[in-house]
């Protein structure tokens, strides 16, 4: 499925090994809007337009999952660690309050 | 080249972002309807009305001053073995003066081997940040931080 949105997973460390506890990071850009600020050319209200819901895999197996508001800020930012079993994808998939679905994937590549 | 786009997107919509403030986030200043829940609301839904304890074992790290309410920076470590028989099940994070204080709940795993989570937030003014956590066993732990938070241009 083609992502509708950028986003980006990052691994820290970039080098690891089996065994290691990493930084799985994930940004998005996403206007996280709260419904309560208006279009200053328009005067209207912008709707509440945020993401709601993630989940974080690994090979299918989920991880961590979130449950977000409007709260967060603008191009959200989420970190979380993550033991490394060995070779494998991390998947993140969230969706948002309209509905809109998305899924960003990186591969696992430990050295050693 | 792509990730060098990428990341100068992420800085120019930051930017943006940055000198935007969250009007209307405050529960005195935010219009009714949509998400909002006041904070004592939220800890009874999250906990059942079940004791909290402040604990030490729960490091929340957020800044003193917030030069801008619209991206503050919110980390929380938790101790914890993170095994199956004890871990963190969740992190929540709260506000205590948003309109809605609900920020995000944050469901762990032994996979995660850390209790640790880290994300931004909005403040639409000084208040405290709280992180609410929920352990394999039931209890819950908190720790909460204030956060001034400086509205307008420079100095």
């Amino acid at each position: 499925m083609a992502e509708a949105r950028k986003s980006m997973i990052k691994f820290k460390p970039k080098k690891f090994k089996v065994g290691d506890t990493i930084k799985v990071d994930f940004i998005v850009i996403h206007p996280m809007d709260t419904g309560l600020k208006k279009n200053k050319k328009t005067g209207e209200i912008k709707p509440a337009h945020y993401i709601d819901n993630i989940t974080f895999s690994l090979d299918g197996k989920p991880f961590t999952t979130m449950k977000v508001w409007e709260t967060v800020s603008t191009n959200p930012y989420f970190s979380v660690n993550l033991k490394v079993p060995g070779k494998g994808k991390v998947t993140v998939d969230y969706t948002d309050n309209t509905g809109e679905k998305n899924s960003k994937s990186k591969k696992l590549k430990p050295k050693g | 080249m792509k990730r060098r786009n990428f990341l100068k997107g992420i800085c120019a919509a930051s930017a943006v972002a940055a000198t935007m403030t969250p009007s209307g986030l405050l529960a005195k200043d935010a219009p009714k309807g949509g998400n909002v829940l006041s904070y004592d609301a939220a800890v009874k839904a999250i906990t059942g009305g079940k004791a909290v304890a402040d604990s030490a074992k729960v490091s929340l790290t957020v800044p003193e001053i917030a030069e801008n309410g619209a991206v503050v920076p919110v980390k929380v470590n938790v101790e914890s073995p993170m095994t199956e028989a004890d871990h963190v099940k969740a992190i929540h994070v709260l506000t205590t003066k948003n309109g809605n204080s609900r920020c995000a709940d944050v469901m762990l795993t032994p996979m995660n081997a850390k209790g640790y989570f880290a994300t931004r937030v909005k403040l639409g003014g000084t208040q405290d940040i709280v992180a609410l956590v929920e352990m394999s066993d039931g209890n819950f732990l908190r720790a909460a931080k204030p956060v001034k938070v400086t509205i307008g241009g420079c100095g």
